[in-house]
């Protein structure tokens, strides 16, 4: 269980520990840095590899940078523990880190935590360690979303309608998306001709992203 | 409306002009017609007076008539010179009176007209009237002509070849007037100056005159080989011309009396005899026939004293000149017998010849052969008589040179006059041109100071401006910057509180109320469903401390909105002052980083300005301000719904003009347009 706040891995443990968790023997290891969590999964592969992972998205970073978030961590971790199931818990649900997650780790259980209840954690646990692979209602939504459009947009065009819908501006989205200004300003062009609203300007494309659920 | 009327003068000017036009026209034809027949007439009167093989008494009538005609001609070139004729052929016929009278009109014509030329020929006549009369008037003539003619050559006038004759016909009045008074040197001056102008001039007629009075003046300063070659030249120049016996008469002659003087009689003799062989020339002139005799005799007389021969010579010449009355001549014939006798010792006869010489004396006027004659007197008589006509002899003597004196001091005085008069004038052209010198000077002087003074001036006003545009500049960065740091300190503030809130906070409730909701699973107290209500709660304060969180962390602020601030708290600093309603809108397009600062403190002022504009005039209850991006321009419109303007009215004030200024510095195009009680719209598109 790898997360920054210890209170939340005591609602991890409280819920999983529960009184009718009986037929499973739980053992959990505690991580709150990458580090850490990187020395375990390193440990555990070379004795006892680890079945099960909960990785939250934002923890603080490695000493010596390689790894920034979760999502490195879990990166790792399917090379390092192939067999263990990888379940995310994350407060983020902005639509494109989503995205990027599915496609990144593909996990066995995406979790967003503001929808989470004790209930559903242990329905997901359950699931998960039956192998069946479990979502979050909204990680579902996104899959919904994702499959309604008869195409999809790449993580740099999502990032793009994101930043756009917070009020960036289009020439400052260079700081925010690693691309040049005239890239983004084809991708806009592209995504405006997907959404068949050629000639629109931002607002528009918001409206209509809005509209598709890619915002 | 001005160049109206000044059309509609030019266009009657004009009628006018052509009615004066035809006006004209009749009165010439008439007047032509008239003013022929009139100058017909005096042509003939003209013409017949200068007829000499007509009776004295008919050629004065038609003098009288020419003039008398002429006098009814308006003042002309033509008049004056029918004038200049008419005096001519008074002079002619010896009316001298009449001809200095015509002569005094000529010059009034000539003065009135303006007419140098015609000024320069009446000073000539009066000379030519004066010439053997009264010298020192003749000479004023002459020299005032000489002037005239000076200046006119100085000025480049059109006919030189006149002008030059005319001039060396003055000069040889003016060399012959000098020679009489015995101040040769003058003489021969002039005379070379006449023969330059002679030469210039292409007509020669007067050449031998010039050479023949160069000659008697070298003769007369003793240089006696320059004036036998003098008088070679005078035949010489008179040769194929209608003159050229006379001067080969005259030529001779001359030269004889040069070789005379000089002494060398043989020589002398030589030349009059050779002027004497001109006999068929000499028997129509009889006064220069018995002149070379007596000449002759003379000469033969003083070459050998005992040549009785000669009292024949003598005898002729004396009856020839008896015959023609020659009181000139008699006088000199009757000096030299005179003489003759004296040298044989007939005292007696000798005196009676030099009584006759001395009482024709005041009308022959030849001081020079009186003063002999006294020497001879004195010299004859015995010694009490002697000594009277010794004292005579001196008297006279003494009388000459004085009056010689006189004359040469006069002349001088003359020259020296009108010398002064051409100084003065030039002294005060040259004053004038001093003044006109020093006035353009000290205009220049002026001006240069003037356009210094400009330059600084403007200098300062550039360098003001320029100080003040950089302190604008300064004034905006720092309210800027400023602007910034308070944005940043929000923003990095706000960014804070919403990690703090997403990660720490959230974290923790989560955490809480996962274990809170595990717990409640594994209680069966039956109060797992109240419980539950609770949890849900905290689920949604979750989401709504997220959302704060995720309002506070996207509110970023750049710097371009900065200035937008910056422009929208004057906007409303200003109306809430004035308690005005306002709307300020910003295009989001307008990328107002990029854009130089020079252009924001403009747009700043003049919404300012506009602003104070409305404030003070408009009487506006609300105000709209806009910036919107078309086209790579920025429009700012500024729209009021006060009570307008017309625009002529206020064309000039001061605000306006600031803001025209504002916007011609940034490239941009500025309309005020404005409707009585319809409010204001300034628009100023400026050039990104």
């Amino acid at each position: 269980m790898i997360d920054d706040h210890p209170m939340i891995i005591e609602g991890y443990k409280n819920t999983l520990l529960g009184e009718n968790q009986k037929e499973y023997q739980i053992k959990i290891d505690i991580a709150s840095n990458c580090d850490d969590a990187y020395d375990s999964i390193l440990k555990s592969s070379k004795t006892t590899p680890y079945d099960m992972l909960f990785v939250d998205i934002k923890l603080p970073p490695s000493s010596d940078g390689t790894i920034t978030s979760g999502e490195d961590l879990a990166k790792h971790a399917k090379e390092l523990l192939p067999k263990a199931k990888i379940i995310i818990l994350t407060m983020h649900r902005e639509d494109h880190r989503i995205h990027n997650i599915l496609k990144n780790i593909n996990p066995s259980g995406f979790l967003i935590k503001s929808d989470l209840t004790s209930s559903e954690l242990l329905l997901a646990f359950n699931n998960i360690v039956s192998g069946t692979p479990y979502y979050s209602a909204t990680v579902n939504n996104h899959f919904r979303k994702m499959m309604t459009n008869n195409f999809s947009l790449d993580e740099k065009n999502l990032k793009i309608l994101y930043h756009l819908s917070r009020g960036v501006k289009t020439k400052n989205l260079p700081n925010y998306v690693s691309l040049s200004l005239s890239a983004i300003e084809k991708r806009k062009n592209q995504i405006k001709e997907m959404f068949s609203i050629a000639k629109a300007d931002d607002q528009k494309l918001l409206e209509e992203a809005r509209k598709r659920g890619f915002v | 409306m001005t160049k109206f009327s000044s059309n509609s003068v030019a266009i009657s000017m004009s009628f006018l002009f052509f009615i004066f036009l035809m006006g004209c026209n009749n009165i010439t034809i008439d007047g032509n017609d008239e003013a022929k027949v009139k100058t017909n007439l005096i042509e003939e009167y003209i013409t017949k007076a200068n007829d000499k093989t007509i009776a004295q008494e008919d050629r004065k009538i038609s003098v009288n008539n020419a003039y008398n005609l002429a006098g009814g001609l308006e003042d002309s070139f033509y008049k004056r010179r029918k004038y200049g004729e008419i005096s001519k052929i008074y002079r002619k016929l010896e009316i001298y009176s009449k001809s200095k009278s015509v002569t005094d009109e000529m010059l009034k014509i000539a003065v009135s007209i303006g007419d140098s030329i015609g000024m320069a020929r009446a000073y000539v006549n009066y000379g030519v009237l004066y010439r053997n009369t009264v010298l020192d008037s003749a000479y004023i003539n002459f020299n005032r002509a000489d002037k005239i003619y000076i200046a006119l050559e100085n000025s480049n006038s059109s006919n030189v070849a006149e002008q030059a004759f005319d001039h060396g016909s003055v000069l040889i009045d003016l060399a012959k007037l000098t020679r009489k008074i015995k101040n040769y040197s003058e003489s021969e001056d002039l005379t070379t100056r006449a023969i330059r102008k002679f030469e210039l001039s292409g007509n020669l007629s007067y050449l031998p005159l010039s050479y023949s009075n160069l000659g008697i003046v070298a003769k007369e300063m003793e240089r006696y080989d320059d004036a036998v070659f003098y008088h070679d030249k005078a035949i010489e120049n008179a040769e194929n011309t209608p003159k050229d016996t006379l001067y080969a008469v005259i030529g001779n002659n001359n030269i004889g009396t040069v070789y005379k003087s000089a002494k060398k009689y043989d020589k002398a003799k030589e030349y009059y005899s050779r002027a004497l062989s001109y006999t068929n020339f000499l028997k129509k002139r009889p006064k220069r026939l018995s002149l070379l005799l007596d000449n002759l005799a003379y000469v033969n007389f003083l070459a050998n004293k005992e040549d009785d021969s000669v009292l024949d010579l003598f005898n002729q010449a004396f009856t020839i000149r008896d015959s023609v009355n020659d009181v000139v001549g008699l006088s000199t014939n009757n000096l030299h017998l005179a003489e003759y006798y004296q040298a044989k010792g007939n005292d007696s006869l000798a005196k009676l010849y030099a009584f006759k010489v001395k009482d024709a004396a005041p009308i022959v006027n030849n001081n020079v052969e009186l003063l002999q004659t006294y020497q001879l007197l004195t010299e004859i008589s015995d010694s009490e008589e002697g000594l009277e006509y010794a004292k005579n002899y001196v008297k006279l003597n003494d009388s000459l040179v004085k009056e010689e004196r006189a004359y040469v001091n006069k002349f001088a005085r003359i020259q020296f006059e009108s010398d002064k008069k051409t100084e003065e004038i030039a002294a005060i052209s040259r004053e004038n041109q001093l003044l006109i010198f020093a006035i353009l000077g000290l205009s220049v002087l002026f001006l240069l100071g003037y356009v210094i003074f400009r330059q600084q001036q403007s200098n300062k006003e550039l360098l003001f401006e320029q100080k003040q545009q950089q302190s604008n500049q300064e004034i905006y960065r720092l309210l800027l910057s400023q602007q910034l740091k308070l944005e940043e300190g929000r923003k990095m503030e706000q960014h804070r509180m919403s990690e703090e809130l997403h990660d720490g906070v959230l974290g923790r409730l989560f955490g809480v109320r996962l274990s809170l909701d595990g717990i409640n699973q594994r209680a069966n107290d039956g109060f797992t469903e109240s419980r539950n209500v609770f949890i849900d709660e905290l689920k949604s304060i979750e989401k709504e401390i997220r959302l704060i969180s995720h309002d506070l962390g996207t509110d970023t602020l750049s710097p371009d909105v900065a200035y937008v601030d910056v422009v929208e708290s004057l906007v409303s600093d200003l109306c809430t002052v004035h308690k005005m309603e306002f709307e300020f809108a910003n295009d989001e397009n307008i990328d107002w980083e990029t854009i130089d600062d020079q252009k924001k403190v403009n747009l700043f002022r003049i919404i300012q300005e506009s602003l104070q504009n409305i404030f003070k005039h408009a009487k506006a209850k609300s105000v709209k301000i806009s910036f919107d991006y078309v086209d790579d321009k920025i429009n700012l419109t500024i729209l009021d719904d006060g009570i307008g303007f017309k625009s002529s009215k206020v064309k000039r004030g001061i605000g306006l003009k600031n803001i025209t200024s504002r916007v011609t510095q940034m490239n941009g195009v500025v309309d005020f347009i404005s409707n009585q009680d319809a409010g204001t719209k300034v628009s100023v598109g400026i050039p990104i």
